[in-house]
């Protein structure tokens, strides 16, 4: 098989044997990233003091799980506001540096003020892996979607993998240039699709009278990420645009995790990162394939670590053997904690009323949001999109949506329509916040 | 520090496709690293004449497909030993500009478009406000322009010229572009551009579609742009 033909870009990491992955990670671990960690990091040196530990007091996993105290955003939040510090104590360097770090990228904003990270990458990352299922090769050009406060960490890995990036904008205003360029220059691969780019395609393909299914033919394989993607949208851009997507994620802000062409669970590295998925409400492990929050800790950043992050993500992981032959643990995200409404002692996810909204023709766009006051609630309350009002006018709408959320989850909702376009506006361009104060 | 994956293979020698508008249209425009690391190097002391100093911090607010133009000035950054931070100049994204403006507090803000300015209204923000403890904005559109003049700021204007960048300096009589590396011209009342120095996507009396003149010293006046 040559070089560019083979089926993995790092294979003796990514079908190590579990037993080296174990070995693997308690030497980082252990012998690199805690020390480091406790002595440098204001917060963990706060949150390890306040639960009576140091360093030296975690000398094996079993030391690790039962020992180390967990952080959470909150946690770092209230640092940053107690010590008027925007890092919120994570930081292990200055970030004045030059010699190290070269910028300050932020995080998305979506549930708060962006938190700036500070950036010392010099080389691509561990995409590269990923890049290459998708189908990337040498000499192929590479879709390049996004915005600008990621950084040049997938400017770096595209080029890592040997191809070329086309840049075009995360925005509908780009779409335009989107199909233009996949005509013209015949990309392999494309990172990255969200359901508000789906819409903004199918509006400009309906507008425009434009051929997807021809435009992006030399696509092999397309990362979708943002939020999940509905069934209506998933079989549009399949089987009607006929592109393979590769489902992506962050995994508790400590790496990224992706689905490969067996498309069975999102494959997570743990050579740089361990993963724990704990009962959500206590600090017990849950079983392989079971519902529980995940829990990150990261292996490799020295700059600002994560340990023991209740990342307040619901999901199942497993560290079975997948088909494709990698090792490494595989995760489906199920919904965020914190988006979880419990109506009359049911439990509601936004995933669970993905479905039951697209199947309205007027809210097909899957813009929806669950009004949540507070966690458990006497009524199911939804902020739901529509694009247009319908034969009959809002009304049928509303009922029609209720009608089907109802037959979705057994439980009858009040609705709230609204135009799309509100929705949409509530930002960042890859998602919208699913869940609402008000 | 960090452990970064190993490379495939030494990296294309294209190192991305951005845009440049040519006779009014997009043109895809294919630029090497070399173009990247040049335009960087002559972009450097428009960012020192802006005060941009070692340690400080500049916000570049631009576009994905601007890479070409938004980079160099990014890279510019560590040539000061000064760091860069990024937005979207877009009106969902100008929460970010007052969020980073308020916890970094950079020297130079490149990039204020008036969609940005919209973005901080209906985000909540008086753009006066947000952008005032700035020591040096610089704007990206007239519209952006004249609405921070008249809300009693000095913004420095900028402006794209084929796949370089003119950037006004303190003294604000007009974008500076680098005479050594490129041309400028006026045909009819547009700037038109050619490279001086080797650049992978030649710009030959390239037609920028900004209209204004040579103003001499490397300067150019402009009267109508993006």
């Amino acid at each position: 098989m040559g070089s560019t033909e083979r089926r993995y870009f790092s294979p003796e990491i990514e079908t190590m044997p579990r037993s080296e992955i174990a070995a693997l990670r308690e030497e980082r671990l252990l012998g690199d990233l805690l020390p480091w960690a406790y002595q440098r990091s204001a917060l963990i040196r706060e949150a390890w003091d306040a639960a009576g530990i140091t360093a030296d007091d975690v000398q094996s996993m079993d030391d690790f799980r039962e020992k180390v105290p967990f952080i959470d955003k909150d946690a770092i939040r209230a640092f940053r506001d107690r010590h008027r510090d925007p890092y919120g104590g994570m930081l292990c360097l200055d970030p004045k540096m030059t010699e190290i770090f070269s910028a300050i990228f932020s995080t998305s904003g979506t549930t708060g003020d962006p938190t700036p990270a500070p950036y010392a990458g010099r080389g691509p990352s561990m995409l590269v892996r990923e890049f290459w299922e998708l189908g990337s090769r040498p000499g192929d050009y590479f879709t390049y979607c996004l915005f600008t406060f990621r950084g040049p960490g997938i400017h770096d890995t595209i080029r890592g993998v040997g191809a070329t990036p086309v840049f075009v904008d995360h925005q509908p205003a780009d779409v335009p240039q989107l199909v233009r360029f996949s005509r013209e220059l015949r990309p392999t691969a494309w990172y990255n699709l969200s359901g508000p780019l789906v819409l903004a395609l199918e509006q400009y393909s309906a507008r425009a009278d434009v051929d997807l299914a021809e435009a992006f033919s030399s696509y092999r394989g397309v990362t979708f990420a943002g939020e999940p993607i509905g069934p209506r949208a998933r079989r549009l851009v399949e089987d009607e645009w006929g592109l393979e997507l590769f489902m992506h994620t962050g995994v508790g802000d400590v790496g990224a995790a992706t689905e490969c062409r067996e498309h069975d669970g999102y494959h997570f590295w743990e050579d740089t990162c361990y993963l724990e998925s704990l009962d959500p409400d206590g600090a017990q492990p849950v079983g392989d394939g079971e519902r529980g929050e995940l829990v990150s800790t990261t292996l490799l950043d020295k700059i600002a670590p994560l340990v023991r992050y209740r990342s307040d993500d619901l999901v199942r992981i497993t560290h079975e053997q997948c088909a494709c032959g990698r090792t490494h643990g595989r995760v489906w995200p199920l919904g965020r904690k914190g988006d979880e409404v419990v109506v009359a002692g049911r439990s509601v996810l936004p995933g669970d009323l993905w479905e039951a909204v697209e199947r309205v023709p007027e809210t097909s766009a899957g813009l929806f949001q669950v009004i949540r006051t507070q966690r458990e609630v006497d009524r199911l309350r939804l902020r739901v999109g529509y694009a247009t009002e319908g034969a009959r006018g809002v009304a049928d709408v509303r009922t029609r949506v209720t009608e089907s959320v109802h037959e979705a989850v057994g439980i009858e909702p009040e609705v709230e329509l609204v135009e799309n376009e509100l929705l949409l506006r509530q930002g960042p361009p890859h998602k919208i916040p699913r869940v609402a104060k008000h | 520090m960090v452990m970064f994956a190993k490379r495939y293979e030494d990296p294309p020698e294209v190192w991305g496709v951005g845009r440049v508008v040519v006779d009014g249209g997009v043109t895809p425009w294919p630029a090497a690293q070399a173009d990247i690391e040049d335009e960087a190097e002559s972009l450097a002391p428009r960012l020192a004449a802006l005060g941009l100093e070692p340690g400080g911090v500049v916000l570049v607010v631009a576009m994905l497909s601007q890479a070409v133009h938004a980079v160099p000035l990014e890279q510019a950054a560590g040539r000061l030993g000064a760091l860069y931070s990024s937005a979207d100049a877009t009106p969902f994204d100008a929460f970010r500009v007052a969020s980073l403006v308020r916890q970094l507090e950079p020297q130079v803000v490149v990039g204020i478009t008036g969609g940005v300015l919209d973005g901080l209204v209906e985000a909540g923000h008086d753009p006066t406000d947000a952008l005032g403890p700035v020591p040096a904005v610089v704007t990206a559109d007239d519209d952006a322009h004249r609405r921070l003049r008249a809300a009693g700021l000095a913004p420095r204007r900028s402006v794209q010229l084929g796949p370089t960048t003119a950037i006004e300096e303190l003294d604000r009589s007009g974008p500076v572009y680098d005479a050594t590396r490129w041309s400028v011209e006026e045909v009819d009342g547009e700037l038109v551009i050619s490279n001086l120095v080797p650049r992978l996507t030649p710009a030959h009396r390239l037609r920028t579609g900004v209209r204004g003149r040579v103003a001499g010293g490397g300067r150019v006046s402009v009267s109508g742009s993006g």
